[in-house]
């Protein structure tokens, strides 16, 4: 077996088992714990449309936030944006997710996916140093950042130099590509990269909240 | 022990804000415990709050650090240390390795290490002195995390260490103690009606067997905004309010809940909770204050262990109602006014247009502040901040937004609905010798009130 | 026609011209890469050269090796065999049979012993002493292991012979190996494919011929001028890759119009081979060429790595227990962790604040 087929099988296989081992893990151990019933009377009977409203409204910044958090979020959007059209624009990305969930979509050329993939290395790139010199961030910021940005622009680089046959035998780059996108998978669960997940639950729940009293969410 | 406490935290009456008098020696350590006690018993508390919903927002902190440009601390500081988020790390680091789903590895491998003692000691002052839990961090969390509400759970663990600020402590227990925080005793309240009611020659129902509406106060009216009960009374007057105040339950500020003593703001709550269950109340009337609105409207019901069978309403959501149905007519009022949001009414409470209604009535020209309503910032005074002596230079810093605010508004009134809020901007107003005077919407309506 | 023959006699006794002589090396030089300049140095050399000795070892294999080597145009098979060198021994192209046949074999081993070149086909079976292969009572690999044992090289002609091929792959009943697993002290070229390019066959034994030693090669012993790109990188399908347009089925749109067959499995991006280059049958087409993707068929234990349809970003799975077990275990742990912290908890709850130890 040669590094190939064993990041396409059983590494594969055992990264996604970790994944969904992991996900299940730390998603039930937070939901199962106790919840307090809230007995108030509502302002207003649309929790669930609260929620939803969370969930989709704190995607951007409200207005009166924008001056002060532009740049910040103007390199995660970039990066988050750039990462989605990479992953999801990409025909081979899309073949994998289609002989996982048997979903598919028509993708983007190729050369769309290399200028995307190149901004966004630049974004995190951006964000990395803006993690290391913003005082705050300096500040909030241990392993786990660092180690997350380091397995999301991981399979980004790997995946540029074996799109260019850069660095090695093209079956070697593309099995470390394979590779490197795995170990991202079994970090996932373990790390700050849950958010791509848990940004539900925490957003609908203020939702709830608010969405209860009336307030703004 | 009483008279103890009593001249160990003196009250400051005659000062411009209510607090005990700043202390010669501060005593922000209660208890004799041991550190390591306090520790166990911070922890303990700590893993009692960690529900679902906590451990949801304690996992999905992705240190992005938006909320420091939220927080009033941090935007006129530049201080990192006043990140909102960072404000909760032993809270978290606690969740983490006690309660979490991963919390045995945590433990296991010592990735999370244990609390220590200087760790809270020095979170005291974060979590306390530069926290008003005004909720402008959970609003700008993309993740959508509730800073706020974490930090008054957080605060349960620090009060059980004992690391509660001096001042905040000693207003907390005297609530406890005698029933008010600020020496509003039902017979120093009872004083007080008699007067205002000879001075202002007004109608005040005390202790009615009956009443359709239980009125509550801030002991911070009774001490310092007195006209605050007189306009309630013309106001309910006016109305043909079948209403009462009880001197077994009319403190509505509660210190048990700011200070982190979850018993206490179960003790305080469940008096005005009694009370107007015993007579028979159809609606419980919140003072203007802020987290008097929040500990009753949003957490009484959860204090009491079910709903509460009477309506709970703020002042200004009353007003609004009673003149959008037009039993209140209010004379017109042609003046510019600018209008503050207690944080804990309009972005924590959801009632940020009722005052906005109130101000409609009354015909003024409404220049809102830049950014207002939900987004309006902090006075900086809530969450029991204005009491604490040693936050008095942070609090001026942050309380510099307000004025800037306020300025370039160019209302000739400022007007808002908590009487915190209106210490805290009196305060600042003394300190910064500013030229513009806070007033209360309930005043200003019980002025132009039409007969 | 005498052994002892230079190339350059024998082919002037056979009346063939300097003019095609050279134009035979001129093609030659040109498949395998080499400047012009060196169809002279080859038609020099190779004139000089005695004719060597070839045999031709076939085992577990389907002939589709042999096949596509007669199928050769430059060189042609006839003017290797007849003109460049002595073939002694291949079964399936000799005359003898039998004893008669053996014989030829033995005969050409001891005349050339340690200058002959030794051509295999097929895997080698390993398995219960290597009885699943025998000729004339002797197991394949011990005909192989004494017949190496005399040869100057060793050319492995096809995937099965170089990398196993198809006898090795899953379940590999008879133990099929490769030779280079039973020749460890020789030189050995393995020249893949199922079946390989003709002209790279014939390629390797001019250039053996021509400079009588073996081409360079990479690190799975393949020649490098021939496996040293991808199909992907020399397919002329390779823009519409690049644009992004893919076939989706054999016969929709995308396949009319010759778009990249990616999606349909193709496994040209990690196949080293002169397909897209050579071409087959006399620079005609090449798989792709004809609207199917490449199998791959190259590279070691191209029998098991999935489905040919099956596109190359996708994995291989062995199933979904291993997925299940994971979930199971990760909800069960989950649930457990959420228990635990529940329980401890309820006893906080239950217990009265802590009383402070008086020392």
């Amino acid at each position: 077996m040669n590094l190939l087929d064993f990041a396409r099988g059983p590494a594969l296989e055992w990264s996604f088992a970790i994944f969904l081992f992991g996900v299940l893990w730390r998603l039930l151990g937070i939901l199962l714990l106790r919840r307090v019933h809230d007995y108030s009377e509502p302002r207003a009977h649309r929790a669930a449309l609260g929620a939803l409203q969370a969930i989709v409204r704190r995607t951007w910044p409200r207005k009166e936030f924008r001056a002060r958090t532009t740049y910040g979020l103007a390199i995660s959007y970039v990066f988050h944006v750039g990462l989605a059209i990479v992953v999801f624009g990409f025909v081979p990305h899309i073949l994998l997710i289609r002989s996982l969930l048997g979903v598919s979509w028509p993708g983007l050329p190729g050369a769309v996916i290399y200028f995307s993939a190149v901004v966004t290395l630049a974004a995190l790139v951006m964000a990395l140093i803006r993690r290391l010199t913003h005082p705050v961030l300096k500040l909030l910021s241990n392993f786990d950042d660092y180690f997350s940005w380091a397995v999301t622009i991981a399979p980004l680089v790997t995946g540029l130099l074996a799109v260019a046959h850069y660095g090695g035998r093209y079956e070697n780059l593309l099995a470390v590509h394979i590779l490197s996108v795995e170990l991202l998978f079994i970090w996932f669960p373990f790390g700050k990269l849950m958010h791509a997940v848990l940004f539900v639950l925490a957003r609908g729940q203020t939702g709830v909240v608010y969405g209860r009293r009336g307030a703004s969410t | 022990m009483s008279s103890d406490i009593d001249t160990l935290h003196p009250l400051d009456i005659e000062g411009t804000r209510l607090t005990v008098k700043k202390p010669a020696l501060r005593y922000d350590r209660q208890g004799d415990m041991s550190d390591d006690r306090r520790v166990e018993a911070a922890m303990r508390a700590f893993v009692r709050e960690f529900g679902a919903t906590s451990a949801a927002y304690l996992e999905s902190c992705i240190h992005c650090g938006m909320c420091a440009e939220a927080c009033h601390y941090y935007v006129q500081t530049n201080d990192p240390r006043y990140t909102p988020v960072r404000k909760l790390e032993p809270f978290k680091q606690a969740y983490k390795r006690e309660s979490g789903p991963f919390a045995f590895f945590y433990r296991m491998f010592n990735l999370k290490p244990r609390v220590t003692v200087d760790e809270l000691q020095q979170w005291q002052e974060l979590i306390y002195d530069s926290c008003t839990m005004c909720g402008r961090c959970t609003l700008i969390c993309p993740m959508g995390i509730d800073i706020a509400h974490l930090v008054g759970q957080a605060r349960h663990g620090m009060f059980q260490a004992g690391l509660v600020p001096h001042e905040l402590w000693a207003v907390a227990e005297r609530a406890e103690r005698e029933g008010s925080p600020l020496g509003a005793t039902p017979k120093v309240f009872k004083d007080r009606i008699d007067w205002l009611s000879d001075e202002h020659g007004v109608e005040i129902s005390v202790d009615r067997e009956v009443a359709d509406v239980l009125v509550s106060m801030s002991s911070v009216e009774i001490m310092k905004y007195p006209l605050a009960i007189v306009a309630t009374a013309r106001v309910l007057n006016a109305l043909g309010e079948k209403w009462t105040i009880r001197l077994d339950g009319y403190e509505a500020t509660n210190f048990g809940m700011l200070s982190g003593n979850a018993q206490w703001q179960k003790d305080l709550s469940m008096k005005i909770i009694n009370a107007a269950i015993k007579c028979k109340a159809k609606l419980l009337l919140l003072p203007e204050c802020g987290h008097a609105y929040g500990a009753m409207r949003w957490d009484g019901a959860n204090m009491y262990g079910k709903p509460l069978p009477f309506e709970v309403l703020h002042v200004s959501e009353y007003l609004a109602r009673n003149l959008g149905n037009g039993r209140l007519k209010v004379k017109n009022l042609p003046k510019s006014v600018t209008f503050h949001d207690p944080c804990q009414i309009a972005r924590r409470g959801g009632a940020t247009q009722a005052p906005r209604q109130v101000l409609g009535k009354l015909g003024v020209e409404l220049r809102e502040m830049s950014p207002s309503g939900d987004v309006n910032w902090c006075c900086g005074g809530g969450g029991g901040v204005v009491t604490i002596h040693r936050a008095d230079d942070l609090r001026y810093k942050v309380f510099q937004i307000k004025m800037k605010q306020v300025d370039e508004s160019g209302a000739e009134m400022l007007v808002m609905s908590c009487s915190n809020c209106r210490l805290t901007f009196d305060d600042g107003q003394a300190h910064f010798k500013w030229d513009k005077t806070a007033h209360s919407l309930l005043e200003l309506v019980a002025d132009n009130l039409v007969q | 026609m005498s052994k002892d023959d230079s190339l350059g006699e024998s082919l002037r006794k056979q009346g063939i011209s300097r003019r095609a002589f050279m134009k035979f090396c001129a093609a030659t030089a040109s498949v395998l890469a080499l400047p012009p300049g060196m169809a002279t140095v080859m038609a020099a050399a190779l004139s000089r050269a005695r004719r060597p000795s070839v045999i031709y070892l076939s085992y577990q294999e389907c002939t589709g090796c042999g096949e596509s080597l007669t199928r050769s145009f430059s060189p042609t098979l006839e003017s290797l065999i007849f003109n460049a060198m002595s073939l002694d021994y291949y079964e399936t192209l000799q005359a003898a049979a039998g004893t008669a046949a053996e014989a030829a074999r033995k005969t050409a081993m001891k005349e050339n012993w340690g200058k002959y070149l030794l051509v295999v086909d097929g895997a080698v079976p390993v398995g219960n002493d290597g009885v699943y292969c025998t000729i004339a009572g002797e197991s394949a690999v011990d005909i192989l292991t004494e017949a190496a044992k005399g040869a100057a090289a060793v050319v492995s002609v096809g995937t099965c012979a170089a990398f196993g091929g198809i006898p090795h792959a899953n379940p590999n009943p008879t133990g099929a190996v490769a030779v280079s697993q039973i020749v460890r002290d020789k030189p050995v070229v393995n020249v893949s494919g199922c079946p390989p390019v003709p002209e790279v066959i014939t390629g390797v034994l001019a250039h053996y011929l021509t400079f009588g030693s073996i081409p360079e090669l990479d690190h799975l012993g393949r020649p490098k001028v021939f496996f040293g790109e991808t199909i992907h990188d020399r397919c002329y399908r390779r823009p519409f890759y690049d644009q992004g347009k893919f076939a989706k089925t054999f016969d929709d749109e995308g396949a009319r119009n010759g778009w990249c067959l990616y999606e349909l499995g193709c496994k040209g991006p990690v196949t080293y081979n002169a397909c897209a280059t050579v071409k087959w049958n006399q620079g005609t087409s090449y798989p792709i060429e004809s609207g199917h993707g490449c199998l791959g068929c190259s590279e070691p234990d191209f029998w098991d790595k999935g489905s040919f349809y099956q596109a190359l970003s996708t994995g291989t799975w062995s199933g979904a227990t291993v997925l299940g077990v994971a979930a199971v275990a990760g909800a069960a742990i989950g649930v457990g962790a959420a228990v635990v912290s529940r329980r401890r908890q309820a006893h906080l709850d239950n217990e009265k604040q802590p009383k402070e130890k008086q020392p």
